[in-house]
């Protein structure tokens, strides 16, 4: 009885810490942009989306294992990204956070639109052989592509922290979250700097739906939910902040998968975004408070 | 001047149209123009004139729609007292919602809305006692009534379209009026700058709240009506983001703070939107999200906003 409580116990513990990571990586994106831009982005997911789709298309129409073509959507997406910012964003920005709050809202909604246009909203799915039995270390049930979507999102957390401590151009953008006008005089691009924040930020929300998309099923609108998530995540590690955004990430997956099985699995969304509101409330600067209010 | 007989002009033709348009589709078409005059101009009230973003005002829509729906299937009450009722709960609950998102400001209030919002919908998903859950709310028949000695038609278009007009005229009537009572201006110089308003000597989360009540029972009224027009509700349709957001876009693109926005807003895009889905089923909202765009970038006082300077007498108001 008690070797089956704890083993219940440390498979949600296991499955939250897999999807955690995921929802880590789509807020990573979502607060470095937030960072050095000061705007919510609200068609980050979308850009999860498009890397699940691109992650089905490479499947269905080339065979091309999602592990594979993450090579092939990240750079991609990495250019959209860099695209979307220099021709519609660019300009919106100086006018207020509200004005983009609204303007990338509708992006959103033309991007999903546009992709239930195009591919239906047929929910789909990508069944690779190898997710069909969950491998079982130490008795413990783990879903095959959500382990190597753990591991890969690992490695590209820890190759961005490097970027942003290590390079010129990552200490270029960390300038530019703390001051704009500073980092200017010191020489650097804000408008380049900018630009590589939001290819890299759409390139992050990509790569995980790309990772995400063998576990999942897809569907045009997937984004709205994810972006909510996103909200919670980045609210609870404090907007801005990378190593809050990893650990609120790693907590909501926490949270809900332990939710769904001690409290509920009715209400398992419902305690996310009570503790987001508490947060908002009561500790804006996040959970670490490391970010800023 | 201009201004009046516009607006007489509009009601006779609001009045006029069931006669002019008699094929059923063209009727909906105004039913469903006149349902999100009546959303966007309850975002309006606080979106528009203080500048509070909201992205959860489906919650006031559900809650009306279920206030009403309920009353009737429970209890047996009058589905227009229903209706009015469902604006009054709209009201009464966002007293609470104000009280908390309004500690925030900006995107930070936009995106407290937006959470309250997915809790309101997850517990009337899982509410089953009171909401009956993910199944809906289902009128089979509604109860006979009389106007002026003549039985209402309910199956029929006309009745529904009627009360519309009168709805979405009351919604107009009280942001004219609010946009020239003292209310208005607080709104006004909430939205230009909170710290000023303030220092001002406006106790600013009172207007706001006072803002959103007011808009809340407008959307209550909405949801009511939804309700009795569709027969059937649920939580993922009436408590949904995707509602929630459309009228934001209505409201924002016919032109925010105006009286008549909102109309010009649901005018234009629900009439596209129909024809669009009539032809391809779906994403039929790729010109809310373009127009969003546009409307931004290139006319932040949306379409009315940028016709209404065209008019004669633009240079006297504001």
């Amino acid at each position: 009885m008690l070797a089956h409580r704890v083993e219940t116990l440390v498979q949600s513990i296991v499955s939250g810490v897999l999807t955690g990571s995921l929802y880590a990586m789509i807020a990573v994106g979502l607060t470095i942009v937030f960072g050095v831009m000061r705007i919510i982005n609200m068609a980050h997911g979308e850009m999860v989306m498009l890397g699940m789709f691109g992650a089905y298309w490479g499947y269905a129409l080339w065979k091309l294992d999602p592990f594979v073509s993450v090579l092939l959507w990240v750079p991609l997406m990495f250019v959209f990204g860099m695209g979307v910012h220099r021709f519609l964003l660019r300009k919106i920005i100086p006018s207020g956070e509200l004005n983009t709050l609204l303007y990338t809202a509708g992006l959103s909604l033309l991007i999903a639109n546009l992709a239930l246009f195009f591919w239906t909203g047929d929910y789909r799915t990508i069944n690779l052989a190898y997710a069909l039995k969950p491998a079982r270390p130490f008795g413990i049930s783990v879903s095959v592509p959500l382990a190597v979507a753990f591991a890969i999102a690992i490695a590209v957390t820890g190759a961005l922290y490097l970027f942003l401590s290590r390079t010129d151009t990552g200490r270029a953008i960390r300038a530019t979250a703390q001051n704009p006008d500073a980092a200017a005089l010191m020489g650097v691009s804000v408008g380049r700097i900018d630009m590589i924040t939001f290819g890299l930020g759409t390139a992050l929300a990509g790569a995980a739906g790309v990772l995400l998309a063998p576990s999942l099923y897809l569907y045009p609108t997937v984004g709205e939910i994810l972006v909510v998530k996103c909200f919670v995540i980045v609210v609870l590690g404090g907007l801005g902040s990378v190593p809050g955004a990893i650990a609120g990430g790693l907590l909501l997956g926490l949270v809900e998968s332990l939710g769904a099985v001690y409290v509920s699995v009715a209400y398992k969304d419902t305690i996310g975004f009570v503790l987001f509101l508490l947060v908002l409330l009561f500790r804006p600067t996040g959970l670490f408070g490391v970010g800023r209010s | 001047m201009i201004n009046r007989i516009l607006a007489v002009a509009v009601v006779a033709l609001l009045l006029a149209v069931p006669y002019l348009a008699t094929n059923p589709f063209y009727q909906h078409l105004m039913i469903m123009v006149l349902f999100w005059t009546l959303l966007g101009a309850a975002w309006n009230l606080l979106g528009g004139f203080a500048g509070q973003v909201s992205f959860g005002h489906a919650t006031f829509l559900g809650v009306g729609a279920y206030t009403a729906m309920l009353l009737y299937l429970k209890l047996g009450w009058s589905p227009w007292l229903g209706l009015i009722l469902g604006g009054l709960m709209g009201a009464l609950v966002a007293l609470p919602i104000g009280l908390i998102c309004f500690r925030l400001r900006g995107p930070y209030f936009s995106l407290a809305t937006l959470a309250v919002a997915e809790i309101v919908r997850l517990v009337a998903l899982n509410w089953e006692t009171l909401t009956a859950g993910p199944t809906g709310l289902l009128i089979t028949q509604l109860p006979a009534m009389s106007w002026f000695g003549q039985p209402l038609n309910w199956e029929s278009k006309l009745p529904f379209y009627y009360i519309a007009v009168a709805l979405a005229l009351l919604a107009m009537g009280i942001t004219w009026l609010i946009s020239r009572s003292r209310l208005g201006a607080y709104l006004l110089a909430i939205r230009e700058d909170m710290d000023s308003a303030e220092a001002a000597g406006i106790d600013t989360t009172r207007t706001k709240v006072t803002a959103l009540a007011i808009s809340a029972f407008i959307a209550g009224l909405a949801g009511g009506f939804y309700g009795l027009y569709f027969r059937y509700i649920d939580p993922d349709v009436v408590f949904s983001i995707s509602m929630s957001v459309e009228m934001v876009f209505i409201a924002v693109i016919g032109g925010i703070a105006t009286t008549a926005g909102p109309i010009v807003g649901a005018v234009f895009l629900v009439t596209v939107a129909e024809f669009f889905r009539e032809r391809f089923q779906v994403g039929h909202l790729i010109f809310y999200g373009l127009l969003m765009m546009i409307v931004i970038r290139y006319m932040p006082e949306g379409i009315w906003g940028r016709v209404r300077n065209w008019l004669p007498g633009a240079k006297a108001r504001s």
